[in-house]
């Protein structure tokens, strides 16, 4: 039960969801329920993996319960927050994010390795180690830097595929593609990680003797968990995305993609012979 | 450029001959040929070919298992037959059947006259040709390849099979492969660039959208086999050590490349054929598609969660129960896209008014079958279970309801529906009859045993048992099975063949069906369309026939 008291407010975090908060309230007014609830629930996800217990779990203890932070800070936080954002809002909001939709719809590649690369650089063994052992040692800018590029990481990956500027958006099997890929390159990264040598990295070995670490799961089959989580549930998510996206799809009453049937000549059958 | 425009490919002027190769140049204007059609019914051929061949090889396997101690074949013959068997009836005989209709039918279903690229194409089925004799070339050099299809290492590296079976098994599959990428980089190209003005992609026939979410899934995982081909050939032909412990390779790493085109591979034949009976069920209940939307979106999931359960052909290999839980958990997923498939076709028929062909008896059918496959095959996804049955027979059972209760049900089915396209003529629905109840009860007599010889640890691949209690009469049922279905498949041979001439004259559209290929004479001319009629939903032949009764009406689906 003691295991549960562990909440960590970082005053740095704190302010910037508290700043979050106003922003977003100046943007949208809290006029539509449906996106403040995306909102709400943005938060409650961030304030999980970045001040509870969770959070203490896997800074201290488990490489894998650092990974469910990690992946939902990326692919739960992210995307909720650009869903978040409303479809009409004044007209004063509506120009900055159409200039920001602009300026980044160009390149939705970029976006793309954003989300993958803040995912790979946070787990190369070295900056993984040295970052850890930076956050342990007490509130450092690393442990607000860490998780605002992830959730940054998050939210620019996630912006193409629910921009709230729809003409903006991919098309969603362009966003099928989109998370596809991104798909692979995290089941890459997980099996690099579950398969690599125990002991890889280094952080978790010296938590393994640690007083109060419950469960008593060995160090190795931790980092092996670790990774899997990273191949496999991770890419429920993404694949979650992309029925998402798909369902979005269908039940929009479409039109034949803008096409006027009249234009077509009607066809002469060539009989060669009558059943 | 200039050089180029002087060869002369003899193209033919007058309709396309069906079937037959008496054209006005012959043979040759078959061989040269770049039409889709001559060659999706020369990809058809080539696995018509190749289901007699590697029928008869599995027929003698069946002969030698049909009583215990039998020392008709010796081990070394086993080991080759049933290894061909495999990698025939895979890459050779499912393959190209699904390449042969996509060829053929997927322009015909967009309003395109041919494929994006048509000398690629061509490309495409002479590599795929080639790769299957160069396999078999193998016999005349001096002995096919013995690991099974699959070639696990170490048994695939040399000092355990010396004879060059297996390099003409990498070098043939290699080919193949090539082939099968180029098929499908077309069909992309294809499907986005040639549909006729109207068909958006929610207006494809479901056909198109398994072809084309087929071939990216083609492009995903053959470059895992074609790289793992290399290695082996590597291996074998320069002493590389890729897959080799001994020299500090990993024999684990063949697994893993395989499996990670293997488990796709299983949706690459079976997603087609889920395309299939979404024509078929739809035409022959006279309803549309029920949950078109869910039907694609589900095929898009199978395809995505391809490439996330490999592993679990991997149980047995020691990875640890970290990682088999996992996949464990991963692999009792994958049968809910499937599930959602199957409740759609029932919900189809359901209130339908349903014609009896023999397509739609096939389908029918493979509801049966294919779903009993599924089962079977979830039950692996249980680690302790998959200790138990892994190589035995019980995993022969399970993989033969998947390609043949699934796969082979549904190119059959495609077969009875679509030869009176190709040919211009019907087969007949009272052999067809006879051949579907050989086929199906020869089938299950075959492979419904095997689960029970699997369970009581009878081992596969391996050339003869010892007489426990119970294993020789239920081998002996199985192979009085493949018989039935050996003869089943020469009767659907002979029907192929003889009804090219004598068969009742079909007519554009026999079935009253949906889609466009329908609105073009039967065999299409070498031109397929001069003028497509207006698509406006997925069924746009239906729509033209009945005015008064359109799905866009009836939807809302309009076009302002
Ligand atoms: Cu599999």
């Amino acid at each position: 039960m003691a295991l549960l008291s562990h909440w960590h407010f970082d005053p740095l975090l704190i302010l910037f969801v508290a700043a979050l908060t106003v922003l977003y309230g100046f943007i949208s007014r809290f006029r539509r329920p449906t996106n403040n609830w995306y909102f709400g629930s943005a938060v409650f996800f961030f304030l999980l993996a970045t001040c509870s217990p969770l959070h203490f779990f896997g800074m201290h203890y488990y490489f894998s319960v650092y990974m469910v932070c990690h992946i939902t800070l990326l692919l739960l936080c992210g995307p909720l927050l650009v869903m978040a954002l409303p479809h009409k809002p004044s007209p004063f909001v509506t120009t900055r994010l159409k200039a920001f939709a602009a300026s980044l719809s160009s390149h939705p590649w970029l976006l793309w390795f954003a989300g993958v690369g803040i995912m790979w650089f946070w787990h190369i063994p070295i900056v993984f180690d040295d970052s850890m052992g930076a956050m342990q040692s007490g509130f450092s800018i690393i442990s607000s830097i860490h998780p605002l590029t992830m959730l940054a990481g998050g939210f620019l990956f996630s912006w193409p595929l629910f921009s709230p500027i729809e003409n903006r958006q991919l098309h969603p099997l362009a966003g099928v593609l989109y998370l596809f890929t991104a798909c692979i390159s995290c089941s890459l990264l997980g099996l690099l990680i579950t398969f690599a040598p125990a002991g890889t990295y280094h952080h978790y070995i010296g938590m393994a003797n640690m007083p109060g670490r419950p469960w008593n799961i060995s160090w190795q089959d931790d980092q092996q968990a670790a990774g899997l989580i990273m191949w496999v549930p991770c890419c429920f998510l993404y694949l979650t995305g992309c029925i998402y996206l798909l369902a979005h799809w269908f039940s929009a009453k479409s039109t034949n993609a803008g096409r006027r049937p009249e234009t077509i000549k009607p066809l002469i059958l060539h009989e060669n012979g009558k059943k | 450029m200039s050089r180029l425009e002087h060869i002369r490919i003899p193209e033919p002027e007058k309709p396309l001959p069906g079937l037959t190769i008496s054209s006005d140049q012959g043979l040759i204007q078959w061989l040269s040929s770049v039409d889709h059609k001559q060659i999706g019914i020369m990809y058809l051929w080539l696995s018509v070919l190749f289901i007699l061949v590697g029928g008869i090889e599995i027929l003698l396997v069946r002969i030698q298992l049909a009583v215990p101690n039998n020392h008709f074949l010796n081990p070394e013959v086993f080991n080759q037959l049933f290894t061909m068997h495999g990698t025939t009836m895979i890459f050779f005989v499912l393959a190209p059947a699904i390449f042969g209709f996509a060829t053929y039918f997927v322009p015909l279903m967009i309003g395109a006259n041919d494929m994006a690229f048509p000398r690629m194409n061509a490309f495409s089925f002479w590599c795929t040709l080639f790769g299957g004799l160069l396999l078999y070339f193998s016999y005349l050099a001096g002995g096919a390849p013995d690991a099974g299809w699959f070639n696990y290492a170490p048994l695939n590296q040399f000092s355990y099979s010396s004879s060059p079976g297996i390099d003409y098994y990498c070098s043939g599959l290699l080919l193949a492969g090539i082939g099968t990428v180029s098929a499908s980089v077309n069909f992309i190209v294809t499907i986005f660039r040639l549909r006729v003005d109207g068909m958006g992609l929610k207006q494809m026939p479901v056909f198109v959208w398994m072809i084309l979410i087929n071939s990216f899934l083609i492009l995903a995982a053959f470059p895992s086999l074609n790289a793992a081909l290399v290695m082996l050939l590597l291996d074998r032909e320069l002493h590389a050590h890729f897959f080799n412990p001994g020299n500090g390779g990993s024999a684990l790493l063949w697994q893993h490349l395989f499996w990670l085109f293997g488990h796709p591979e299983v949706y690459i034949l079976i997603l087609p054929v889920f395309g299939i009976f979404s024509e078929v069920f739809p035409v022959f209940s006279r309803k549309p598609i029920f949950g078109y939307g869910f039907v694609v979106a589900s095929g898009v999931a199978i395809a995505l969660l391809a490439f996330g359960v490999w592993v679990h052909h991997m149980f047995a290999t020691g990875l640890g129960n970290t990682v088999n839980n996992f996949f464990a958990a991963s692999s009792l997923l994958i049968g809910v896209p499937t599930g959602v498939k199957i409740f759609n076709w029932l919900a189809t028929m359901y209130g339908g008014s349903i014609r009896f062909s023999v397509a739609m008896l096939f389908a029918i059918a493979f509801l049966v079958e294919f779903t009993i496959g599924g089962l079977t095959g979830i039950s692996f996804a249980i680690v302790p279970i998959d200790w138990q049955l892994t190589d035995t027979y019980y995993v022969v059972a399970h993989l033969h309801y998947v390609f043949i209760g699934g796969s082979l049900f549904g190119l059959i089915s495609g077969i009875f529906y679509w030869y009176p396209k190709i040919s211009g003529r019907m087969l007949s629905e009272k052999m067809g009859r006879w051949f579907f109840w050989l086929f199906v009860i020869g089938f299950n007599l075959t492979f419904l045993v095997q689960h029970a010889l699997g369970a009581m640890g009878m081992p596969r691949r391996v050339y003869t048992y010892p007489d426990l209690p119970g294993w020789g009469i239920l081998n002996m049922i199985s192979s009085l099975g493949g018989g039935l279905m050996g003869i089943a498949v020469c009767l659907l041979v002979y029907m192929l063949f003889t009804s090219r001439k004598t068969g009742q004259i079909a007519g554009s559209d026999p079935w009253d069906a949906n889609t466009l290929e329908w609105t073009t004479t039967s065999p299409p001319p070498l031109k397929n369309f001069n003028l497509v009629i207006p698509v406006r939903s997925t069924r746009p032949f239906r729509d033209w026939k009945r005015p008064d009764d359109t799905d866009w009406a009836r939807e809302g689906v309009n076009n302002e």
